[in-house]
């Protein structure tokens, strides 16, 4: 992997990628929001993305089917579900399809950007967390 | 790593099969050990919280003690199944880590004949004794449950494996459950070890706050915790503070509330005075 995180994040609701976009690219990743399924496919279809963000409830097209999408078309990418209807049987699915995590919402964005730097650990690059918990720390 | 939770009909059976996973896999054995350290850490006897696990309740049983003396074990267990690659066995897990799903949840049985056969030969009683006491035993083990979790601890739907010693050997019983925990779908992930650390989080303060308020329900959700207890309203506002108090010192806690339950019987009682 050379260069910043790839990131897609997909979700039908708008407040989700308006305010994880700016708390992502804070560690360095380039981040893409997408709030309909077809078009973000239609995006991965030809961008193979280092680490992809999908909510699982949307209308047509549901994040297992971009979670199936993902794993088939590029294999190294890492992907991670956000789902507000979380539950046993949905985790487990999402797990044994390939989900690289899981993470039920609400949450906060330091909680998606350390399953971020985990993945970009499982991708052999580092991001640096640490600098958001120091300006975190500074105010 | 993930969690295997094992239940069994035969305590014994149940007990080597989780010894012989650990001992495979390399995972830690979390067993009746624990007592040991519950009871030293709470000043109660081991074979009291013993009987709590093993004893249905009678007549004369004080269930508020025993409410308490169940969730001293509770917490104390669910504080080792924060880590990883642990199997639980004997401390009732199966009961209240039902939801995480990177537990494998495991149900040990054997046919009630072979049972027999085996209590009859161990303790020197008559097949036909034998038969009835493994019959009581499968009826308090549901009663032990029902009355303890409004569950069924025999029903199959508990589990994600039932496996009957009837039809496998204890050996090969092992061979599956090893080889069953390293399907993907129970690996941890975010979402369940939070699950998990909200459920040690509410069985803590729920220790904390039992002596005091045994009719208590916890629940836990990223630091914040809702306290459930019964008051008359005469009282409500000194006993929130109290578990105000109580609950905000301990470590996780970072916001408490305080739900009333009207305490009708007292209520009553107070007003027909």
């Amino acid at each position: 992997m050379s260069g910043n995180l790839q990131v897609l994040l997909l979700d039908d609701e708008p407040i989700v990628g308006r305010r994880l976009k700016p708390a992502l690219a804070k560690i360095g990743c380039e981040v893409d929001v997408f709030e309909d399924p077809e078009l973000a496919l239609a995006k991965m279809a030809q961008k193979e993305y280092d680490v992809v963000v999908t909510d699982i409830r949307m209308d047509q097209i549901d994040g297992m089917q971009v979670l199936e999408f993902v794993r088939e078309r590029w294999p190294r990418s890492k992907v991670i579900m956000i789902t507000g209807y979380a539950m046993m049987s949905l985790a487990r699915e999402a797990m044994e399809k390939g989900a690289f995590d899981f993470i039920a919402k609400p949450f906060k964005p330091d909680d998606l950007r350390r399953v971020i730097a985990k993945a970009a650990h499982a991708l052999g690059s580092d991001i640096d967390f640490d600098v958001v918990e120091v300006e975190k720390a500074n105010g | 790593m993930p969690l295997i939770i094992v239940s069994a009909d035969d305590f014994k059976q149940g007990d080597e099969i989780s010894q012989k996973v650990a001992g495979t896999l390399g995972y830690r054995y979390l067993g009746r050990d624990l007592l040991h350290y519950v009871a030293t850490e709470n000043q109660v006897s081991e074979e009291e919280l013993a009987r709590a696990l093993d004893e249905a309740p009678g007549l004369l049983t004080r269930r508020a003690r025993r409410q308490r003396l169940l969730g001293l074990i509770e917490a104390a267990c669910l504080n080792v199944l924060l880590d990883d690659s642990v199997v639980c066995f004997g401390l009732a897990a199966h009961m209240y880590v039902r939801a995480v799903s990177h537990a494998l949840k495991v149900r040990i049985i054997n046919e009630p004949e072979q049972r027999a056969e085996a209590l009859a030969e161990a303790e020197g009683l008559s097949v036909d004794k034998a038969r009835k006491q493994v019959m009581r035993q499968t009826k308090d083990e549901r009663r032990w449950s029902e009355e303890t979790y409004n569950l069924d601890q025999t029903d199959a739907s508990l589990y994600d494996m039932v496996i009957s010693l009837g039809t496998l050997e204890l050996d090969k019983a092992v061979e599956i459950i090893s080889d069953t925990v390293g399907y993907r779908k129970f690996q941890p992930m975010t979402y369940s070890r939070k699950l998990m650390q909200d459920k040690a989080l509410a069985a803590a303060v729920r220790r904390e706050l039992m002596g005091q308020f045994p009719e208590i329900r916890v629940e836990a959700n990223d630091g914040t915790v809702v306290v459930f207890i019964q008051s008359l309203k005469k009282d409500q506002r000194k006993k929130q503070e109290l578990v105000r108090q109580i609950a905000g010192g301990l470590p996780g806690v970072r916001h408490v509330e305080v739900h009333i339950i009207r305490d009708l019987v007292g209520q009553a009682a107070q007003s027909s005075r």
